[in-house]
């Protein structure tokens, strides 16, 4: 592979590991959308800092790939928050910030750039398990599920030229998931046939066969790494 | 019993648009468990599979994600959430028959009924 690859939320946890992983396979330029320049440790990723909520934030990204001038191969649509509540005490505003944030700047970030995409090029949505139901979590589900309906109808919309999946990532250990009370945590590991959190570095490396020609029949698709979760 | 039936709008391929519809969505249901009353969203088949482009199916798929999450919810409390995917062509009599059967069971929570062939070779959704 040679050209630019997009990754949002690359400042820490899984998007940090997709940046870090394609820039040490190279040779690809990564642009990370939320690194500050401090944090960008290597010299093929570019960071930038856009909010990519606001009206300018994804022609900001398209500028920043162009500049590249190198062809656009990947797009790792990343960028994600929570705001846990009860359906019944969910506000307003945690309810709008999150569906803008997960699935508004994935749709958003992806009208912009999918016409600069090359042939052959590959878009990997993260999404989450919660996407299939998880108690307290109305908006992040309903934004993942978002997330995966977008997939397909980008797979389609896009094919032959640009194949688009998504990625579920179970309980993964990063910042979002250690913020959980370690109490709760233990019960969910537990319930994992795997017996354990994922690492940041096994979703990165499933993005990264998702980017590469490996998985060239594979589009639409909505791929589950959960360590058996979804079953047990 | 009680309880509401409600229809996935369409809605074309504007976020703002989007975000409307999921959002009067997540009001409705909001309301629906705060006076903890079942629900039951409808939603077009062709969306769950992504058909009818990015807009619609992110409303379809959303609400199936949101369907799962409020039934965990109100199992503890005694109402019920399900979504309908009925294809197009369908007498919307019988997607509001199906959907108040849903309503009235009381002991089906979290399912996804699909009226009509469309789903039949396709994705799970």
């Amino acid at each position: 592979m040679n050209g630019v690859v997009v990754v949002t939320g690359a400042a820490r946890g899984i998007g940090r590991a997709v940046a870090e992983k394609l820039a040490e396979t190279g040779p690809i330029s990564v642009v990370g959308v939320d690194i500050a320049p401090e944090l960008a440790l290597s010299e093929h990723i570019t960071p930038i800092q856009v909010d990519l909520t606001s009206p300018e934030g994804p022609s900001l990204v398209r500028e920043t790939v162009e500049a590249a001038g190198a062809p656009l191969i990947g797009l790792v649509n990343n960028a994600g928050i929570t705001r846990d509540a009860r359906l019944v005490n969910m506000s307003d505003d945690h309810f709008a910030q999150v569906l803008e944030v997960n699935l508004g700047a994935t749709f958003r970030l992806s009208a912009e750039l999918a016409p600069l995409m090359s042939d052959g090029g590959s878009i990997v949505n993260i999404a989450s398990r919660a996407y299939l139901g998880n108690f307290g979590q109305f908006n992040y589900s309903m934004s993942k599920g978002g997330v995966v309906g977008l997939t397909r109808a980008l797979s389609l919309s896009l094919a032959p030229a640009v194949r688009v999946n998504a990625i579920a990532p179970g309980l993964i250990s990063s910042e979002m998931s250690l913020a959980i009370p370690e109490e709760i945590r233990a019960k969910m590991v537990a319930s994992i046939p795997l017996a354990r959190m994922g690492t940041t570095e096994e979703i990165a490396n499933t993005v990264w066969w998702l980017l590469t020609p490996l998985s060239s029949y594979i589009t639409g698709e909505v791929i589950v790494v959960g360590g058996g979760r979804s079953l047990s | 019993m009680s309880g509401v039936i409600h229809w996935a709008e369409a809605v074309g391929d504007d976020w703002s648009r989007v975000l409307a519809e999921l959002t009067r969505a997540f009001a409705v249901s909001r309301a629906s468990a705060q006076a903890e009353e079942s629900f039951v969203y409808v939603v077009r088949q062709d969306d769950l599979l992504g058909r009818r482009g990015p807009g619609n199916a992110m409303v379809a798929t959303g609400l199936l994600s949101a369907a799962r999450t409020a039934a965990l919810e109100g199992a503890r409390k005694g109402w019920t959430v399900n979504i309908v995917a009925f294809d197009e062509g369908t007498d919307p009599e019988a997607v509001h028959a199906w959907a108040q059967r849903l309503l009235d069971s009381g002991d089906v929570t979290g399912e996804l009924v699909h009226l009509g062939l469309g789903h039949l070779g396709k994705t799970l959704a």
